[in-house]
Order: C-alpha cells, then structure tokens, then sequence
C-alpha cells in the first residue's frame, strides 16, 4: 500500500483516536489509516484506523479496528490514502479474515489480487433482480410458513438463548452444504467459538473451499464489529459482480453491528437518541441492508440473525431491521419453553413471498390453515385456563387438539443438534412438509396421540412413531 | 404504550369473567342447597318404598307380572341418559357421556342393539353430532326436576319394554356421593330383578294385604319405576349443582391467579417503560451538557 503522507496521533480515547496532519493533506472520510501499536503486537502498521469526521483544526477522529491500548500521543500515522481495502475473489475462499481482510486462521498471508473498498455504493434501482423463486431449507415449519426467496433476505430474531444461531447453523448446513456455490460467513459480535466450531465444521465436510468465513466477533473492539459486517458483504458483492454467481451471505448478528455503531456514537459525539442507540440508527442499517441484494448479474441470498434485547420486538434496533427483510422468522420464548425446537413463533413469522401466486394455492392455503388453526388455540386459551378443557364446544375442542398436533409437528431435531439431542437431523422436502400439514389440518391424524408429532420429520414417521407408543402401551 | 393497554384490557376482561364465574358458583350453590335438601328428603321414601316391595314381590312367581319377567334372550337394550341442560360445570356431562359411549362399545361387543334415549340438551347434542340415533328425547327438562318429568322418562322406558322392542332397560345417571364425588353410574331398570329391591334378610315381612299381592304390584310395579327414575333425576341434578359450584369455585381462583400474573406484567412493563423514558431524558440532558 502507498503512503500518502503521514500524521501524528494527538488523543486517544478508547476506540477513538483523533490524528493531526499537515495544512492540506487531510485524509477524506473513510480513509484508512495505519498506525504501529506495540500493544497488539511486534508487527509494522498492525493497527488499522478508519477516517470517521473532521475535527477542524486539521485533526480527523477516527474509529480504531483494533485495540488502542499501547499506543501513545505523537505516534506517526500512515495515511493510505485508500478506504479498507477487502481482498476478494477466489483468494479468500477456505480462509478466516478479519475486519481488515487480513488472514486470522495462522495459514499465511492472502495472495489476492483484487481488492475492493469496503464502503461501496447500492446497486441502483435499475440493476435489481425482481424475479421470486422459493429455496428448500428442509426445515418444515420455515418451509411452510416462512419461505426463503432464492436471493432474497431473510431474518432470525429472538432473544438471548432461543436458538438463533443453531436454525443458522441448520440452514449452513443444509443450504450451503448442498449449494454447490460460493458461501460467506460474517460473524459479528458472537461467540469466538461458534465461529471456530464452523470453520471445523465446513472443513470437515469439505465446503470450507467454496466459502470465505469474516469474523469480528466479542473480543473485538467496536470499530471491528461496527464494519465487519460490510468487509463480509464486499467479499460477497465480488462474486455477484463480477462472476455472477449466486451467494450465501449468513450474519451473525446483525444486531450486534447497531450495537457496536451505538458503542462509538457517542465518543464521535452524537446525542443519543431512543433507548441510547445512535441517532444514525436508520442511516446505519440502511446503507448495509440496502447492498444486500440481487441484481441482473447475480444474486446474494442472506439469512441474518438478530438479536432481540429482552425480547422486545419494538426495540429500536430491531423494529428497524424488520423493515429491510423479506421474510422474518421470530424464535419466542414461550414457544421454547414448551420445548418446541426451532422456536419460531408460527403466528409472528411472516414472508413477502407468502403468497398463492408464488408457492401455488396447496402450500399457500395450507399454511394460511396452519395459521388459523393456531390462531384460534391462542384465542381459546384463556378460557381453557380458567375454565377447563371440557368447557370448549364440540368444533373448538377439535380444533385444539389439532392445533396441538399442529405445534408438536412444527418441531423438527436438527443436524446440528444431533450431539445434544441424540436423534438424527431430518431434512424434509418441501412437498413432504405442505402434504404433511395439509393432512393434519384435514383431519386426517386426528386419532394419533398428540406425543407421536414431536420431534420428528415427515408425517409418515409421526404415523411410525404412533404405531410405537401404541406397541409400548400394549 | 400498546404493550400497557393490551394488558389493561386483558385484566379487564378477566376480572368480568371473574365475576360471572363468582355469580354462577353463588347460583349453584344456593340450588344445590335446595335440591340435596329435597334428595335427602325422598331418600327415607325411596328405600321403604323398596322394602315394602321387596317384602311383597317374595315368593311370588316371577311370571306373575310382565315387569318381572326375566328375558330369554336379549338382543336389543334401551339406554336412558341423564345429564344437564347446561354447561359450564366442569368434567360432570363428559363423564356421563363417556360412561355412556363405554356402554353402547360394550353392549354393541355383545351383540345387543341398542335403542338410546336422551334426558338433557348436553347428552343429545354431543350424540347428535356424531350422529348416532336417538329413540326419544327430551332438552331442556333438567331445570324443573319434578315427579311428572319421572314418570314421563319413566314411561318411555315402560313403553319400550312392554311392547317387546327392549327386553332390559338401564338408566345411567350420576349419583351423589359428596360435594367433590360425582359417580356416574348405570342401574338395571327393567325387569325388575328381585334382588334389586332391597335387603330381604332384615326387613323382610310378611304383609297381609287385601287384595291379593300380585294384584298390588300390577300397581305398585310401575309406580317403584317412577321412584327409582325420579330418584335418578334428583341425584343427578344434585351432581350437577355440586359440579358446578366447584367447577366455578375453580374458574374464580383461575381468574384470581391469571388477574395476579397480568397485574405482575402489567407493573413490570410499566416500570420498564418509564426506566427507559428517564434514561432517554437524563442521557439527552448529559449530551446537551457535554455539547
């Protein structure tokens, strides 16, 4: 990289520093620069630093992707005269970088060729892809109430330990694993070992060639968990630009890129605004999310998980995301205290491509079924809890009892929980999952005892299960 | 805030229920107070009645009055049904149906027909639903319990019997045990065994009637069907009230604890969303400080 000219660090105050140059040789906004921090390490120019205001004065503030602790007032500082720049292209493939595009995975240094700047624009109005196609997931209650759009974005929220990331690790699993095509992983703000059990994962079943993996996870400084979420996305918009190809884009967890945003807010010195986030909330999330998609070249299908503080669904941070997906699946609580996994909450879930003229009218009535059955059972459960079950009339005691099959049959053991569950993942086929439901709510298995629905994959096994307890019994 | 005034209205509504279900237990109480009082009254008639008989019926032929007549064969039984008119008593007209269902499943296993008669609107719309046919019935009837509505289901059973279209006739009503015991229970009506009609070691006495004993049963014999038919209804409507007032008794402690959780959210979300207003007011004063 060519050093334009040079500064000199001036204040340091947690994650921001504040650099003065020369008369005229200001570096623009986003500009990366890089500074020697003995603290992290021995090496030259280990501290990446990016432009976020002009100070007056000739000093510029800046938000540090790395720790500052080490550094001292009156450093020299390397202006690069560039933005951070992602090394893309087929470089990155199998390997973990950082924020920074630097490799993290201790296999040397990436020979990449291409660089991208990580702050790019949108693409325009005219270059976007509007053509629906539904992706399998193979997870039944996702398939049949909240279907994937193929290059579409989709969103996990849930509160802390309702299971976002293992639906997302079920998802890599069976997407990525049989995808085929180029896969990115950005991991923000979560467990350092939840990104590692991944890269071990991929390896392990081999698709670790075809996907670049881009952590910044808790030990980060905020810079790094405020940006990495982009650097992945630009790694990502490589392979849709330029090689057409169709992208999987995981994120995890796009609530903790508000998070770090709100962290370095205010020492850029905006006011606060709602429940202490920053007051570029909206703008924030916006020029993310809006990158984020599929053009006439190629397409980015994301699933994102969001992380929903004291799970309420109105909070700032959240209530914002919700307006950039096209489908949300939200994990409740109360659905994984009855020991339903996937927790996704079948009445709060929804997709812009629920709808008869993409899916066909089976899959669509029967999930709009689905939902009224479920529906009804909520309604009619204040009355079971004060009065009693034998209370209902004849047609709605019939319909709780289906729609408690119904609940247990949206349920599903995972791939990925196998060593925690001790049952074998299933993978159901769309037409499998939308026969099954159709059955249930047509009546069909109303003489199955309800225990025979939970934790199984298609409708036959439920049948199988059924014949089991039975021969228990007898 | 919605989330506050969703929870408003919920507690609001509980709180109505609470009080329906707090009348309706105030209500049951007050008749099951009524009819235990007439039950326990007709008991004392209805076991002389049963002595009486007992004592008259011994050592006469059994072929002496039809309704004594023991069947050769049977092939087709009437089942008379009593449950309430009403609901909301809790698992009280289940119970009955089942034993019921239990009833005709075993029946039917044995290879006997049997004719189904209904007393109370409960029992017949749930048989009705599943479409199983009724010989004869009668809604609505459980709200006066009186002798004539005895003797009309009485006579039903009577008719049937007597005209040879059933050869047995049983009665399945709920006895009354205690406030918390409700047993539904099935009692061979016709014929009239003998056995059925009272401890015969103890009190049985020789009467000497004029005229005759045989010609006294040929009245009395249907008269003792009335008696045991009304002494059903009245258990079964004593049952009932009893369900009732601990079916509601249960659903006003339901609605005291549901009240007590909405309350607890009810503060809950309230303290949070004035946590969060002052932090956004203090955070927004240190700002314009600072600034």
């Amino acid at each position: 990289m060519d050093i334009v000219n040079t500064g000199k660090l001036t204040q340091v105050i947690g994650p921001v520093v504040d650099v003065e140059f020369a008369d005229g040789n200001l570096p623009e906004i986003f500009s990366a620069l890089l500074i020697s921090n003995p603290g992290i390490n021995d090496e030259e120019d280990n501290l990446v630093v990016e432009v976020a205001l002009h100070m007056g004065d000739n000093v510029v503030r800046c938000i540090a992707m790395d720790v500052t602790e080490g550094l001292t007032r009156g450093l020299p500082v390397k202006n690069t005269g560039n933005q951070i720049m992602m090394p893309v292209g087929d470089a990155t493939l199998g390997r973990v970088l950082n924020v920074v595009g630097r490799p993290v995975d201790g296999l040397g240094p990436i020979n990449g060729k291409e660089f991208y700047p990580i702050h790019r624009p949108a693409p325009s109005l005219v270059d976007q892809d509007t053509t629906v196609n539904v992706l399998e997931t193979g997870v039944k209650v996702i398939d049949l109430l909240v279907p994937f759009p193929r290059g579409g974005k989709m969103g996990m929220f849930g509160g802390a330990g309702v299971g976002k990331t293992v639906i997302m690790m079920e998802m890599i699993h069976n997407i990525a694993m049989q995808h085929g095509g180029i896969s990115v992983f950005a991991g923000v703000g979560e467990r350092t070992r939840e990104g590692n059990d991944l890269y071990h994962e991929m390896k392990d079943s081999g698709v670790i060639d075809k996907a670049a993996l881009i952590y910044g996870q808790m030990t980060e400084p905020p810079g790094a968990r405020a940006r990495v979420a982009i650097s992945a996305l630009t790694a990502a918009e490589y392979y849709r630009d330029e090689q057409g190809q169709d992208v999987l884009l995981f994120i995890d967890n796009i609530f903790r890129f508000t998070q770090a945003g709100s962290e370095v807010s205010a020492l850029l010195g905006r006011m606060p605004s709602a429940v202490g986030y920053q007051p570029t909330l909206g703008t924030d999330l916006g020029e993310l999310q809006e990158r984020i998609t599929s053009t006439t070249k190629g397409s980015i299908t994301s699933v994102q998980c969001v992380y929903v503080p004291a799970d309420d669904l109105t909070d700032p941070a959240p209530a914002t995301t919700f307006a950039h997906l096209d489908g949300t699946v939200v994990l409740s609580r109360q659905i994984a205290e009855l020991g339903i996994y996937p927790a996704v909450d079948p009445l709060d879930s929804t997709s812009r491509i629920l709808d008869a003229n993409y899916l066909g009218d089976e899959h669509y009535n029967t999930a709009r079924q689905v939902q009224i059955t479920l529906q009804k059972y909520k309604d009619l459960q204040d009355i079971i809890a004060i009065l009693g079950m034998d209370e209902l009339a004849e047609d709605d005691k019939l319909t709780v009892a289906r729609a408690r099959r119904i609940q247990r049959f949206l349920s599903q053991p995972f791939h990925v929980a196998e060593t925690f569950t001790g049952t074998p993942g299933k993978y159901v086929k769309l037409e499998d999952t939308v026969r099954g439901f159709k059955e249930i709510v047509d009546g069909k298995h109303d003489n199955l005892p309800e225990q025979a629905f939970y934790m199984v994959g298609g409708i036959e096994e439920a049948q199988e299960r059924a014949r089991q307890l039975k021969g228990d019994d007898e | 805030m919605a989330a506050l005034r969703d929870i408003q209205n919920k507690i609001a509504a509980v709180k109505k229920t609470r009080q329906i279900t707090r009348a309706m237990n105030m209500v049951a109480a007050a008749r099951l107070r009524q009819v235990q009082e007439r039950t326990e009254r007709f008991r004392p008639y209805a076991a002389k009645f049963s002595e009486v008989l007992g004592s008259l019926s011994e050592g006469i032929d059994q072929e002496a009055h039809p309704l004594l007549a023991q069947p050769e064969q049977v092939d087709r039984v009437a089942l008379i049904l009593i449950t309430a008119d009403r609901g909301l008593c809790g698992s009280f007209n289940m119970n009955l149906i089942l034993q019921a269902q239990k009833f005709m499943t075993q029946q039917k296993s044995e290879g006997r027909e049997v004719a189904f008669y209904a007393v109370g609107r409960r029992g017949i719309d749930f048989f009705k639903r599943r479409n199983v046919e009724f010989a004869q019935k009668l809604p609505g009837v459980m709200n006066v319990v009186d002798f004539d509505l005895a003797t009309q289901v009485a006579r039903l059973g009577l008719n049937a019997f007597l005209s040879g279209e059933v050869q047995e006739v049983y009665l399945l009503y709920s006895r009354f045990r205690s406030i918390v015991s409700q047993i539904p229970t099935v009692e061979k009506l016709l014929p009239i065994s003998p056995e059925a009609t009272g401890d015969e070691d103890e009190s049985s006495q020789e009467y000497l009637t004029e005229p005759s004993a045989e010609e006294i049963l040929v009245d009395l014999l249907p008269r003792y069907l009335n008696v045991r038919v009304y002494s059903g209804l009245l258990e079964t409507s004593t049952s009932e009230n009893a369900a009732r007032m601990a079916a509601m008794d249960n659903a006003t402690k339901n609605c005291k604890d549901l009240i007590q959780n909405l309350t607890l959210a009810f503060n809950k979300a309230r303290q949070a969303a004035i946590t969060t207003e002052l932090m956004d007011i203090v955070g927004g004063a240190e700002a314009l400080k600072a600034g």
